[in-house]
């Protein structure tokens, strides 16, 4: 009950949120220059053609109308249909959602797997001077390499030298695993370095918090081993902050690293909406942003949950 | 790489059986763009023609001179000025199996000029008066008035002929299907992400396509689709960058092949907008002496290329080359533009360059250009955008100072040059000043036959566009084909008409 009363009102939230994204991107979409009727005609559009093709597909309707048409639509499962293709744009976010989520979870992973470690490590100083300013290093240096850069470095060294890696293109895990590693790997590698960092600093602080508290104090008083104050005390203690921006990174990854996938090649929802912005193809563009944007909140209301979870006192206000 | 000479077509159609291959063979193309629509009659741009041009076939198609060839019709007459007989050729079917017929060549030049349909290409398709079937594979055109390029309109592919008994009975939607009667048909499609053709089992070439698959993936980045090449995933791909020829230049079993097209890169000038330094006459031709098109060639095409004339340069005549735009030594064309800008009496015009931000070849053109016109005394901006924004500030609002994209020359000089004027072409009609006399020697010169006197016009008109400095040629526009050698035979033709640098995909033989 204390959890549900918890998490009503963020549920609220979430679809007010949702909401005003949807009216956002449909606004926003219509106010950028260009048009559908652009891209298919190139330069030979004309008046004429312009209206046939806004006849077509119904964009010549009044816009709240065509938005309400939409939203309609939408509440019964129906995102719209691609202007390009005239095929359902869901099928097509179906049918790259494994893609996405793969690079969103291999990305996690290394961001976590290096990130975490570091963190605690120059967080409780255990790695001496030249260990922090080694960790220190690789969070200033992931922070601040825009993946563009680094996903463009990466590019040209293995599009040179291949060394085993594959630049460009996918290839399903169950058709090749070695081949989708292959490809997976330098996009996800680009996507962690902002991820190790921000997790990086984000536990070093954490921990860094956690250790100036009475209870460690105590603990080191009672003779406990450091492997259990740090394991007992400090990372459960460390954990929420870790959590929130581990969360948040995730929802940031499955809503689609645009830049990274239109680098790589990477067939998922990233490089799908890049495209459908470029061509217009406003369907692609809403449903995208809807779901990034429903993703992205779905897992801030789980991160709510875990923290209520992992800290008892959370929420038992509410 | 086997150049092709299509003077061999025949000899090489007799020996089609010889060719047939036993094992299952595919290639790989590596596409760098992904189609803007299904819709062969409708789609302008040439990403979406590269892939029609693998499942549609058009009536007629262009020789190594960009003279007419058999496609679809395996012959054709014109009895009169305004008289046509086409005769489709026997055997012709759709990859469904069901024969080409009149009615299908009919029913589809009907839809490109149905004004519902929106097709670009109708008013190079000329005023048609009636169309009629004759026979079971003849067709008769009658235009309402001569038109010397109805027939290279024909050739281009988005005059495609279309299964327009299957379209009228439902079975098949041209916006979201492709059904040809070309080498390949749709098997597959992931948008954005791949192709899958197989070949036609009713394409009217015995023995063609060579290969029984075309996977297609789409790889917009170059260094992706170099490194693809350099690992064998794809066989062959195309770049619009000519760096492509120095970066793979020591890769061992990759051939870069540049193919001369009659396409050229170009300026639009805005003449209409009065807030522009453009709208002055004197300033436009001041900058069109101004531009150093050598410099283009040399820096951005790396010499590849060579400036081109709105007659292109491609199709041999002399019309345009003798203007002092051309002709002038460039020190002496410096010194009338900047005394062109002073008789505006604007002699540092700021201008901005507008510029879509799809192709970074126009990026490199653009910085070029801001060198060689503040030689003159231009202050130019670049203003690099994304496509959509630029087609609708450029096209639709006119909104800009000039702008640089390419222009398509098609198969006929007759074709290209149609676009000056604003009234026929539309597109550019909210920023190029129409000329009467201009007009009139346009509409005069598309009713004429190739030949001393049509030359003679086209000098003449050379001299008003020139005179007009309303939209300008650059540089020619060269293909750059790189591919494994180790992996495919390829077949390029000579030079190209219509962005048709795959025109012989059916002769690419998978090793």
């Amino acid at each position: 009950m204390r959890l549900f009363l918890y998490l009503l009102p963020r549920l609220a939230a979430m679809i007010v949120t949702l909401l005003g994204v949807s009216i956002l991107v449909f606004l926003s979409l219509r106010m950028i220059p260009g048009g559908y009727a652009d891209i298919l005609l190139g330069p030979f559009v004309t008046p004429a053609a312009r209206e046939a093709i806004s006849q077509r597909y119904g964009l010549d309707q009044p816009m709240a109308l065509q938005y309400l048409r939409w939203l309609g639509a939408l509440l019964q499962g129906d995102f719209g249909v691609s202007m390009v293709t005239r095929q359902p744009v869901i099928d097509e976010f179906i049918r790259r959602a494994p893609v996405t989520l793969e690079l969103a979870l291999i990305a996690l992973g290394l961001a976590l797997s290096v990130g975490l470690p570091l963190g605690v490590w120059s967080g409780i100083r255990q790695g001496g001077r030249r260990g922090v300013d080694m960790a220190r290093l690789v969070g200033a240096l992931g922070a601040s390499v825009p993946d563009f850069v680094l996903g463009s470095v990466l590019i040209f060294v293995f599009s040179v030298w291949s060394l085993w890696f594959r630049v460009g293109g996918y290839v399903p895990f169950g058709q090749d695993p070695v081949g989708n590693l292959q490809t997976m790997l330098l996009p996800a590698l680009t996507l962690s370095l902002f991820g190790i960092a921000l997790v990086l600093r984000t536990t070093r602080d954490a921990v860094l918090r956690v250790m100036t508290e009475g209870y460690i104090t105590a603990a080191v008083a009672r003779g406990e081993r450091p492997r259990d104050i740090v394991r007992l005390h400090i990372l459960r203690n460390a954990a929420i902050p870790v959590v929130t921006v581990v969360t948040t990174y995730f929802g940031f990854l499955l809503g689609g690293a645009v830049v990274v996938e239109v680098l790589f090649s990477v067939p998922g929802f990233g490089l799908y909406i890049f495209n459908g912005l470029l061509n217009r193809d406003y369907a692609i563009v809403q449903a995208g942003v809807l779901l990034a944007a429903t993703a992205f909140v779905a897992i801030n209301m789980l991160a709510d949950f875990l923290y209520a979870v992992i800290d008892p006192r959370v929420g038992a206000s509410e | 790489m086997k150049r092709r000479n299509l003077m061999g077509t025949a000899a090489l159609l007799a020996l089609a059986p010889l060719a047939v291959m036993a094992q299952d063979t595919t290639l790989t193309w590596g596409k760098p763009a992904e189609i803007t629509g299904f819709d062969v009659h409708v789609a302008g741009t040439v990403a979406s023609w590269e892939m029609y041009q693998m499942v549609y076939e058009t009536l007629l198609t262009t020789d190594a001179d960009l003279g007419l060839a058999a496609g679809l019709a395996e012959s054709w007459e014109q009895t009169s000025p305004t008289t046509y007989t086409l005769t489709l050729r026997e055997g012709a079917k759709f990859s469904n199996g069901r024969a080409v017929t009149p009615d299908d060549v009919i029913g589809s030049l009907e839809r490109i000029k149905n004004p519902e349909t929106a097709s670009y290409w109708s008013p190079q398709l000329g005023d048609i008066a009636s169309m009629e079937a004759d026979g079971e594979r003849g067709i008769k055109v009658e235009l309402a008035s001569p038109q010397a390029t109805f027939l290279p309109a024909l050739a281009h592919i988005t005059a495609a002929i279309l299964p327009m008994q299957e379209l009228k009975d439902g079975s098949f939607d041209p916006a979201a299907q492709m059904l040809g009667s070309g080498p390949f048909m749709v098997e597959s499609h992931k948008q954005d992400e791949s192709w899958t053709l197989a070949r036609n089992p009713h394409y009217w070439r015995e023995g063609y396509p060579l290969a029984d698959m075309l996977e297609v993936p789409i790889i917009p980045d170059e260094s992706a689709r170099i490194a693809a090449l350099r690992d064998g995933r794809i066989d062959f791909t195309s770049f619009e960058n000519p760096d492509a020829q120095g970066m793979l230049a020591n890769a061992g079993n990759i051939k870069v092949e540049a193919q001369q097209t009659t396409n050229y890169y170009r300026f639009d000038v805005n003449a209409l907008d009065e807030a522009s330094p453009f709208h002055y006459k004197r300033v436009r031709q001041a900058m069109n002496l101004a531009l150093d098109r050598d410099a283009i060639n040399d820096f951005v095409f790396g010499g590849t290329t060579a400036p081109d004339y709105p007659v292109p340069g491609a199709f041999g005549k002399e019309a345009c080359r003798d203007l002092d735009t051309y002709a002038m030594p460039r020190d002496q064309r410096l010194e009338k533009a900047r005394g062109l800008l002073e008789e505006a009496g604007n002699t540092s015009p700021e201008v901005a360059l507008t510029l879509s931000s799809a192709n970074p070849v126009l990026g490199r053109i653009g910085q070029v250009v801001q060198q060689s016109l503040g030689e003159a005394g231009f202050d130019v901006s670049l203003d690099q955008v994304p496509t959509a924004e630029y087609l609708q500030k450029v096209f639709t609002d006119g909104d800009f100072d000039f702008s640089a994209s390419w222009l398509a020359g098609y198969t006929d000089p007759g074709m290209v040059i149609k676009w000056w004027n604003p009234e026929f072409a539309v597109w550019n009609g909210v920023f190029q000043e129409n000329v009467p006399e201009l007009s009139q020697a346009l509409d005069d010169v598309g009713a004429m036959q190739d030949g001393a006197e049509r030359d003679a016009k086209l000098t003449e008109i050379c001299r008003m566009i020139d005179d007009g400095a309303n939209l300008l040629a650059l540089v020619g526009k060269s293909d750059y084909l790189a591919y494994r050698d180790d992996q495919v035979d390829v077949v390029l033709a000579e030079r190209s008409g219509s962005a048709n640098t795959y025109q012989f995909i059916a002769e690419f033989e998978p090793k």
